[in-house]
């Protein structure tokens, strides 16, 4: 495509397949404790 | 549902059921927007309308040549043919089973003591005392919040603490006697703990630096920033003398010795520094790397409190600070900024993403006498106490109001296109403004909204550098 740069595709309907293993970080336990961020957490499955 | 928005040059569209993220031209980002009431939301491909196709191409080549109109047009019908725009959110059931899978208490917030050395101004624990008294967690009852969690953990086998406070270094003997306990629960439970500490950084001496880098996967160090900010809202108890005298050095030295393993100098802006990239700033100036700002949630009648007004200045303030990294990045002298992270290909699942925190349900907070809240900050609020170490979860009514608590059950986050990225918010702020976990904080939902619009931003310019 010309005029389209992806940064990246349809990996949430990706994620339903394999998701959900819960190993990851809470995400307040790592430098927010106030607010509640998730896009930048980490997977952690070893499965995926 | 789509959302575009443009930022420091890139013109960016999101498609926020698929989680595929765009940069385009211009001719592709009007073509987008001018499709959009015509297609709305689909769960599978389809070609655009004839109709609506026709009179996107006479709209645009008013604007544009008619050769780019013809290619943008086919651009976006190949994004739609790989379902990567305008795609329907079709998770509202899988999370609502994944939901109601049994659930397993994964992270605790352990209260080692209800005690601070500092006297920061818009302490949510009011001086370490959470509404409470003073207090220090004994290692009975840290050693049976951390049976509590391993029994009540299931499979998983990464198990979080977080030592908290007031100041958990007031009672670091306890620390280090329960990360030794744990370590030795290890093997036997096949499990990994993954501690952490949060510091105000005023006891922090070699000793605990090298048993914290031996032990602790990350430290949260608690700095405002510039010395006049920082002094401002975290004066030390007599009143006397410059908190951040005492502590930037030893931050210092721990972010260096920490080498490859996390830590964060976070901080609080409120209404008295609305200019927090200056502090931001300040900590990259000061040689540290991994950087969070949070901004303060507090009552309205706070005179730090951020308003609604403040909010035009805070977004920009973003702005500044997103150009800032990635100048200081292109120059060498890049930071980390905790809500500049994003990871948009191998982040986080689509149950996770929906399913809110995790707070009363995967994670709880214990204070020093043993007691379960569902999270810190609702400690000291009896009508949210769910049981204690000896007896462990009774009230399994809040536990299971938690478990409800996510995206599709927030009406104000069905229509956003932050929530797959914050999960819904956080709980307790929605409790503090509006009575109800279920709402949300909506001044800080512009902020969050703000700074995955940054992030996302920086990934699009990173990638032009590739």
């Amino acid at each position: 495509m010309k005029h389209v740069k992806t940064l990246t595709n349809k990996t949430l309907k990706e994620s339903m397949k394999k998701g959900g293993c819960g190993e990851c970080q809470t995400s307040c336990q790592s430098a927010c404790k106030t607010s509640c961020t998730v896009g930048n957490q980490a997977c952690e499955n070893a499965n995926r | 549902m789509i959302h575009q928005y443009k930022n420091n040059g890139y013109n960016i569209v999101m498609d926020i059921a698929s989680g595929s993220v765009h940069v385009v031209d211009d001719v592709v980002y009007d073509a987008i927007a001018m499709l959009e009431p015509a297609i709305g939301e689909i769960e599978s491909a389809m070609p655009i309308p004839a109709e609506a196709r026709a009179e996107a191409k006479q709209k645009l080549s008013e604007i544009y040549p008619e050769a780019d109109v013809e290619e943008a047009l086919s651009d976006v019908q190949e994004l739609i043919d790989a379902e990567e725009l305008y795609t329907k959110d079709i998770y509202h059931n899988y999370v609502m089973d994944f939901k109601k899978r049994k659930t397993v208490v994964k992270a605790l917030c352990l209260h080692i003591a209800h005690d601070c050395n500092l006297a920061c101004r818009y302490c949510f624990a009011e001086e370490g005392e959470y509404h409470g008294r003073r207090a220090l967690m004994s290692f009975e009852v840290g050693k049976k919040a951390l049976d509590f969690l391993i029994a009540n953990s299931g499979n998983r086998r990464n198990l979080e603490v977080d030592f908290f406070g007031g100041e958990p270094l007031m009672n670091w003997n306890v620390v280090k006697q329960l990360v030794e306990y744990g370590r030795s629960q290890e093997e036997p439970h096949n499990k990994k703990f993954r501690f952490t500490l949060t510091t105000n950084g005023v006891l922090l001496n070699d000793e605990i630096m090298e048993f914290c880098n031996r032990e602790m996967a990350n430290v949260v160090l608690s700095l405002d920033g510039r010395k006049e900010v920082n002094d401002r809202m975290r004066p030390t108890r007599n009143g006397h003398g410059s908190s951040y005298d005492i502590i930037v050095p030893k931050f210092q030295k721990f972010a260096k010795s920490r080498e490859d393993r996390d830590y964060y100098v976070r901080g609080t802006f409120t209404r008295n520094n609305l200019d927090f990239s200056e502090d931001v700033k300040h900590y990259a100036d000061l040689g540290f790397e991994q950087l969070s700002m949070e901004p303060v949630v507090a009552a309205p009648e706070e005179p730090y409190s951020i308003r609604e007004e403040d909010l035009p200045q805070i977004l920009e303030e973003y702005d500044r600070l997103a150009v800032e990294y990635l100048k200081r990045r292109k120059e060498g002298k890049g930071f980390n900024f905790f809500h500049f992270m994003i990871d948009l290909s191998q982040g986080p699942c689509v149950a996770k993403r929906l399913s809110g925190c995790g707070s009363g349900t995967e994670y709880l907070a214990v204070t020093p006498w043993g007691d379960f809240y569902p999270c810190h900050q609702f400690v000291g609020n009896e009508k949210f106490l769910m049981g204690n170490v000896d007896t462990g979860i009774v009230r399994e009514d809040i536990r299971d109001e938690f478990k409800l608590c996510n995206v599709y059950a927030k009406e104000k986050c069905r229509d956003c296109f932050a929530r797959f990225y914050c999960s819904g918010g956080c709980a307790a702020n929605s409790y503090n403004f509006h009575g109800k976990i279920t709402d949300t904080y909506d001044i800080g939902c512009e902020m969050q909204k703000k700074r995955i619009e940054c992030a996302i931003m920086i990934k699009a310019a990173l990638a032009d550098e590739d």
